[in-house]
């Protein structure tokens, strides 16, 4: 976790720390510990407790463990109820979140012990399959927020220090209107060139084009390197516009990259709880399934 | 002509300003150009785009300077005559000129307005949406309502259809649930075992009704015959197993209250445990009773049996007290000790058969390819497996022991005349017959073409000799059947004779021989799952017993006992002994609840290997004749 606020760049290097602790250390990792135990005392019991009949779901051991990771799942789901009212003090969000991590993962021991290793087709391991699906997104979430948001802070530091993200689409308005200004004396052919880069959308982009930061069809770097070329086979003239404009576009196309790099950022912030949120829902209604099956066919 | 320029701009509160401006001139071009007469500040539009002359009826003529077209009206055009009194609008890249006609001057007006931004970026943004997902993925309440939808339509809705529309058909004992979609087998937690394997489709064979755990009569519905009773006493079996205790108690009450109840076939015989034979039931499910079940059922006969390991009783073979009248054997249950006899009738001798150095050994050496070794005799020799390779087949003197042990008596041309084994009467018969008929051979010297030794005293001799025979001839017959009997004798060999037997058998009595095919009735033990180890290793005795009385089946303990390999369920006959090879062995290796005189269950083990077969084809069903 960022504990260590990045360093600014402006001259006067000064170490700030900082006393924050994030969900994972909450209360020096109070609920990894206790998961930890209870996995370890959960894989105990499975193997030396004696069952009458195989390891299966249907032991008391396994509706014991069945019972406990129904409802440990509806648990872990009221954190998205618990997220919009955040409090202080010992239940804080903190610590719901800290909860929420570590039970979470717990949850992956309690469910395959509970199906016995007994997968097939059917909505027994269906249930389990969705279950591991949600706690591997929310693996790759933790990851996400433990790694990226300082790549996040160091992408919007410059020299000029930090810029919001309300500043970035100021500093793109800026450069488009200099960037139109600068080019009215250009040639018609010049001036659609680069007009196509002040109609393309900042925001555009496939989920994909998002994901990957990389936008093959991008008009800024089109019209920039057009004008370059069209450029290098006519003579040097004093106060050339083309000149002006290009160094723009070059200003935007840095602008542009920073802030695709934002919401690359972001969009990998992000797009874990599209996983994990729809699935959660299908796989309480999966194991809702699950559990009036059993006793239908008792 | 003079036209009148109107450019309106908006106050960033959006108020507007209008800057006119008078342009003189045969002419008016519209460019970005900014000596233009209309100047747009659009990179969409050319520097000289277009140009208004005036044109007959005062009409104005707008037209392109260049190939780039503008919009009138809405259409795209590169020329066209306008009467600024009906007015029109012209667009060009992001700028809307309307034509009009001053009402005071009666000039022709143009208004200019930017209607689009300069650029994309300047149009509104959305800050708490705009560098989210929103837009680029389907959002998470609606895939999460679409998903759980899907779910409990799947795998809730559909399978209940299917059992509720053939919910009427389902009674039936020979019901068979059509093709078709059956979204009930998606809850199906795993394959049914192979002798069920086509009642996959059918969920309601078995469970009959919803939320109604399955009942004997939906096993009964097709077990009609083969279903046997542990013991017939329900409540007998009740109180061996006693009340449950701690978390037995607990589990049973939590049981009995989801309407679970205790004691169905479905409690031993789980399923849905995967493709195979059905696995063998654990030993607990005896333990529970058969643990202490003196403690718990003074009367019983049976004695206390838990792990094979460690607590087992004294295996107790069924062994040849005597063989009846009618020649069948009287079998007696003993428990087993290492010195245990029984009462066959023959006489064996083991060790002697067996041993590599002896003139038994030498014989085989004699008629190398005659037997399975060439160096000693092998126990194959006389003992063959039954068909199912469980037990052996008695063993047969003709097949094993004729080969040495001749009961040949004469021979006519190459012929060999044998007496008839097993009917001592015929025996007797036989040899009187043999004796009875004709002289004995005229010796040759007696004949008078033949050389003889001069003098006469040789030929009297012989004919002396010969006069006795022929007058002792007919006693020769009870004297052979006298030898034959009697030590020494082919058939004193190797059956016990007594005297006092009828005439018919010349006043002997030979005893009725019966051999044991099966020693241990309640447990099962298959010879064929042994067929990797020697017979010595069980059989140790074989190689030195003499006295064909001797027990060599093996016990429980001691050499060659069956604890050397079998361990119990958990091992843990290993705690106190060290054992080479160790067999983990529950009670359903070698013992079956519903008592027949099939093969108990396989272990898991050997389930692998067609177990099937070996249990349903080659059961051997001998008639169990203890008592």
């Amino acid at each position: 976790m960022a504990t260590i606020a990045p360093r600014r760049r402006t001259g006067a290097s000064r170490e700030r720390t900082s006393t924050h602790e994030g969900f994972l250390a909450h209360r020096n990792f109070r609920w990894l510990k206790l998961s930890a135990a209870l996995a370890f005392l959960l894989i105990a019991l499975y193997v030396f407790v004696p069952l009458p009949g195989t390891h299966f779901g249907s032991s008391w051991l396994g509706y014991t463990l069945g019972t406990v990771g129904a409802l440990l799942i509806l648990w872990l789901t009221m954190l998205g109820v618990r997220k919009r009212a955040i409090t202080p003090g010992r239940w804080s969000l903190k610590a719901w979140t800290s909860a929420h991590v570590y039970l979470g993962l717990l949850l992956i021991v309690v469910g395959t012990l509970h199906s016995g290793f007994a997968f097939g087709w059917n909505v027994h391991t269906l249930a389990w399959g969705l279950m591991m699906l949600v706690i591997v997104s929310g693996m790759f979430g933790i990851w996400v927020y433990a790694t990226l948001p300082r790549a996040l802070s160091e992408n919007r530091y410059d020299a000029d220090g930090a810029i919001t993200e309300k500043q970035m689409i100021e500093a793109m308005r800026s450069l488009d209107r200099q960037i139109h200004d600068a080019a009215q004396p250009l040639d018609p052919e010049g001036a659609a060139l680069v007009n196509r880069s002040l109609e393309e959308d900042p925001f555009a982009g496939t989920f994909w084009n998002r994901l990957t930061g990389r936008y093959p069809r991008d008009a800024t770097r089109h019209a920039a390197s057009q004008l370059r070329q069209r450029r290098a086979y006519q003579p040097r003239v004093a106060d050339d516009p083309v000149e002006k404009v290009d160094a723009l576009l070059t200003r935007k196309e840095a602008m542009l990259a920073r802030m695709r790099r934002h919401l690359r950022l972001k969009t990998w912030l992000q797009a874990w709880l599209y996983v994990h949120v729809p699935v959660t829902f299908a796989l309480i209604a999966a194991l809702s399934a699950h559990i009036v099956s059993v006793f239908f066919y008792w | 002509m003079t036209f009148l320029v109107r450019q309106i701009a908006l106050k960033s509160n959006g108020e507007e300003i209008i800057r006119p401006s008078r342009v003189e001139g045969g002419e008016l071009v519209i460019g970005r150009d900014a000596s233009s007469g209309i100047h747009l500040p659009d990179l969409a539009v050319d520097p000289r785009h277009a140009r208004v002359t005036e044109a007959a009826g005062g009409l104005l003529r707008i037209e392109s300077i260049g190939d780039q077209p503008f919009d009138v009206d809405g259409r795209s055009t590169k020329g066209r005559e306008i009467d600024p009194d009906v007015g029109a609008e012209l667009g060009f890249g992001g700028h809307r000129i309307t034509v009009s006609r001053d009402g005071e001057s009666g000039l022709a007006v143009f208004t200019v307005r930017r209607v689009e931004s300069v650029s994309e970026s300047a149009e509104d943004v959305d800050l708490g949406t705009a560098y989210t997902l929103k837009g680029l993925l389907p959002g998470k309440r609606i895939s999460a309502w679409g998903f759980a939808i899907l779910m409990l339509v799947a795998f809730l809705a559909v399978p209940i259809w299917s059992y509720a529309t053939y919910q009427p058909l389902a009674m039936h004992k020979d019901a068979r649930r059509p093709a078709g979609i059956h979204g009930d087998t998606s809850w199906s937690s795993g394959h049914l075992s192979l002798s069920h394997k086509n009642l996959e489709n059918d969920c309601q064979a078995c469970h009959t009704k919803a939320f109604v755990a399955v009942t004997d009569n939906a096993c009964l519905t097709c077990h009609t015959q083969d279903a046997h009773s542990h013991i017939p006493d329900k409540a007998r079996l009740l109180r061996a197993r006693g009340e449950p205790q701690g978390m037995a108690k607990f589990t049973q009450a939590v049981a009995t209250a989801f309407n679970r109840p205790q004691g169905r076939c479905v409690g031993c015989h789980t399923e849905h445990e995967g493709a195979g034979a059905m696995p063998a039931t654990r030993q607990q499910f005896c333990t529970d009773c058969h643990d202490g079940l003196r403690t718990r059922l003074p009367d019983t006969k049976i004695a206390d049996a838990a792990d094979f390991g460690t607590a087992h009783p004294q295996f107790r073979p069924a062994v040849i007290a005597g063989v009846g009248a009618d020649g069948k054997p009287l079998l007696q249950r003993v428990a087993w000790t290492p010195s245990l006899k029984e009462a066959n009738g023959l006489k064996f001798t083991h060790a002697q058969h067996l041993s590599k150095t002896n003139g038994v050994a030498q014989m085989v050496r004699r008629r190398a390819g005659r037997f399975a070794a060439n160096d000693a005799l092998g126990c194959q020799d006389c003992h063959k497996t039954e068909a199912g390779g469980a037990r052996f087949k008695p063993v047969v003197m003709e097949e094993a022991c004729e080969s040495c042990h001749s009961l040949t008596f004469d021979q006519v041309g190459g012929t060999f005349r044998t007496l008839r084994h097993g009917q001592p009467e015929q025996v007797v018969a036989e040899l009187r017959a043999f004796y009875r008929g004709g002289m004995p051979p005229r010796p040759a010297s007696l004949s008078g073409l033949a050389r003889r030794v001069p003098g006469d005293a040789a030929l009297r001799a012989t004919a002396a000799d010969y006069a006795r025979a022929v007058r002792f001839y007919p006693t020769r017959g009870d004297q052979a059947v006298a030898q034959v009997f009697s030590k020494g004798g082919m058939c004193y060999d190797c059956h016990t004779v007594t005297r006092g037997g009828s005439m018919a058998t010349g006043g002997f009595t030979v005893q009725k021989v019966a051999q044991n095919g099966r020693y241990y009735h309640v447990g099962w033990f298959d010879h064929k799952d042994h067929r990797k180890t020697d017979c010595a290793s069980c059989h140790v005795r074989a190689g030195t017993s003499n006295d064909a009385s001797d027990l060599l089946v093996p016990g429980m303990d001691g050499p060659g006992g069956c604890r050397s390999c079998h361990v119990g369920e958990s091992g843990s006959h290993l705690a106190s002994v060290k054992v080479k090879d160790p067999v983990e062995s529950g009670c359903a290796m070698c013992h079956a609840y519903h008592m027949d005189d099939g093969a108990p269950w396989k272990p898991a083990d050997e389930r692998k290997k067609g177990a099937m077969t070996t249990a349903v084809a080659d059961r051997p069903r001998l008639p169990a004749l203890m008592r």
